[in-house]
């Protein structure tokens, strides 16, 4: 059973945080709230969500698992305006979500959760580098990196105290640093690692309206980027394994 | 081979793009084995030889299949079958003199000069013998690939990796997969986007078919759905002469189905039939990693042992490579 009303802007940020990597996947809720784990098909990348229950205007919910398929859920996004109150309704035992407002009623067939994907489980990974930025910084230097490569390495150099992101194409490359006046080094130890644009530009977009993003790097390690979203009662965390540098 | 269900399946088949299809995917390797020996032909049925003649086919297969999975971020385990169980025998031995009779027709066509009719025959004479699978097993580590070893059926180790999480689904052509509970079965996934069917060459796109939907469709349990497949008959058994997948469906529904054995095949042992479909032997302690290729040995097997043409060789392992050098999550989970 799942009662809830969330602001749309909440829902939407929520819903394109997981887009940008799975079409489907299980959401857990109970009394605290939402929480889901996915990988993408590829086994590339991961996306974490939380959303606690002070996310929602109002919320109660037993324990259940739900099988949401995104890509219709930002079909049902079109239709909403910015700031309407979003009723969501799950029935005990029912298999069809109930989303209503601004005079529409939908009731969305929720997937089989047995056919998506099980979870994956919390990976255990050392990344000692960690450092914040805006996201907005993030994201723009990931759009620059697109117009020359598919790939870009992100790494942090200890004793210039800089963190960097380069881009190297076929003809042309593109560095960008961050000095201690831009971002705040949490550990600033050495670390390398090159990343597929592919994903990154999926991700960025989304990191781009957080105010902070945490990255923890490591040396050809997957990096992980973590972020609020609705106003601090959510966090996203994305995990994305590094491409092999060729020499 | 496998279990005719085709006519009760149809209705559950969703067409696929290759897009959608990216992941890890349990191959049932004998099937996907003996359709690359019965495809990939001279037009007179020859299969490729080296200058030795030594069957080559397989391996031009495995190696333009890996390129092609891994374009589209695919990400292969070959299962291969283990040992049969006892049961199985029967077949095994029809399957054989099937392919003795077709290498007589062959040669005896090709003596009369009537080449279409000589690849027809020479198409079913084909066989996976221990040669095949030992170069096909070597090909595949050289390709940066895992494979298993099952310790019975193939399709059942495959069906066990994609209900346990491991996989996304098995790539056959068969059905007896759904019947081992393959939560999904993706089939025509080849390389052309053309098989021989009946003898002629169709176009065919790829094919989900997910078990919940075909079982809550037909309004049957997947116990139903191997009693079925008794009744017209799998790999364990001849099942029942006249019965096909719809009337086998009807009786099933009725629940005529312990009626209908006892009359008609009394001496089928169907519940160690049914058992093993719903408990084979599996195996769990496996473990699945893809590499880059080892270009060196990949060439030195095909070109310098089997005359594969470099050129064609190589431009195969540069797509692999470029398109691998992105790592998975799996390293660190």
């Amino acid at each position: 059973m799942l009662k809830a009303t969330i602001d749309a802007d909440i829902l939407k940020e929520s819903i394109d945080a997981l887009s940008a990597l799975v079409t489907e996947c299980r959401l857990h809720t109970d009394e605290n709230g939402v929480i889901t784990r996915a990988v993408d098909t590829a086994n590339v990348a991961m996306v974490s969500l939380t959303l606690k229950k002070e996310a929602f205007e109002s919320y109660s919910s037993s324990k259940s698992e739900l099988g949401l398929d995104i890509a219709k859920m930002k079909n049902v996004f079109t239709m909403m305006g910015k700031n309407d109150i979003i009723t969501l309704e799950l029935p005990e035992n029912s298999h069809k979500l109930k989303i209503s407002f601004e005079g529409y009623r939908y009731s969305l067939t929720l997937l089989d959760p047995s056919t998506i994907r099980k979870d994956p489980n919390p990976p255990n990974i050392d990344l000692p580098g960690k450092v914040v930025l805006p996201g907005a910084e993030l994201n723009n230097a990931i759009k620059a990196a697109t117009v020359v490569s598919d790939k870009i390495a992100l790494g942090i150099d200890p004793q210039a105290q800089i963190f960097y992101m380069t881009a190297e194409g076929d003809t042309d490359h593109i560095r960008r640093e961050f000095g201690k006046d831009e971002v705040n080094f949490l550990n600033g130890v050495e670390a390398r690692s090159l990343f597929s644009l592919d994903y990154l530009k999926d991700m960025g977009r989304v990191m781009s309206r957080a105010a902070e993003v945490e990255v923890s790097l490591g040396t050809d390690h997957p990096a992980k980027f973590s972020f609020y979203i609705a106003s601090g009662n959510g966090r996203v965390e994305y995990l994305l394994a590094p491409r092999i540098e060729a020499d | 081979m496998g279990v005719l269900l085709r006519d009760i399946i149809a209705d559950y088949k969703t067409p696929l793009s290759w897009e959608t299809l990216a992941g890890v995917a349990a191959l049932d390797s004998h099937n996907a084995l003996y359709q690359f020996l019965s495809i990939i032909r001279q037009p007179d049925g020859t299969p490729l030889m080296d200058h030795t003649g030594r069957v080559t086919s397989h391996l031009s297969g495995i190696l333009f299949r890996a390129v092609n999975f891994m374009e589209k971020g695919i990400h292969p385990v070959w299962v291969f079958d283990g040992i049969p169980p006892e049961f199985k025998q029967e077949t095994i031995n029809q399957r054989r003199s099937i392919r003795e009779q077709a290498r007589e027709r062959w040669q005896e066509a090709l003596e009369r000069g009537e080449v279409e009719e000589a690849a027809r025959h020479a198409r079913a004479s084909s066989r996976i013998d221990q040669e095949i699978i030992s170069t096909s097993k070597n090909l595949i580590s050289l390709l940066g690939m895992p494979w298993i070893d099952a310790p019975s059926e193939g399709e059942a180790q495959a069906a066990d990796m994609v209900k346990r999480g491991d996989a996304r689904y098995v790539v056959s052509q068969d059905y007896d997969t759904l019947l081992f509970g393959a939560p999904m079965l993706v089939r025509n996934l080849t390389v052309s986007g053309r098989r021989k069917l009946h003898g002629r060459t169709v176009s065919v796109n790829p094919e989900r078919i997910v078990l919940a939907e075909l079982l809550t469709g037909l309004r049957i349990s997947r116990e139903d759905l191997i009693r079925i497949g008794i009744l017209v008959g799998t790999d364990f058994n001849t099942g029942v002469r006249g019965i096909g997948a719809k009337t086998a469906l009807k009786l099933v529904r009725n629940g005529e189905f312990e009626r209908v054995v006892s009359e008609k095949i009394p001496e089928t042992d169907t519940e160690s039939i049914l058992e093993f479909f719903q408990n084979p032997p599996v195996i769990v302690d496996y473990s699945l990693a893809w590499r880059q290729p080892d270009r060196e040995g990949v060439l030195t097997m095909l070109c310098d042992s089997y005359d594969f043409s470099p050129d064609r060789v190589e431009k195969a392992l540069d797509s692999l490579t470029v398109k691998s050098g992105q790592k998975t999550l799996d390293s660190w989970f």
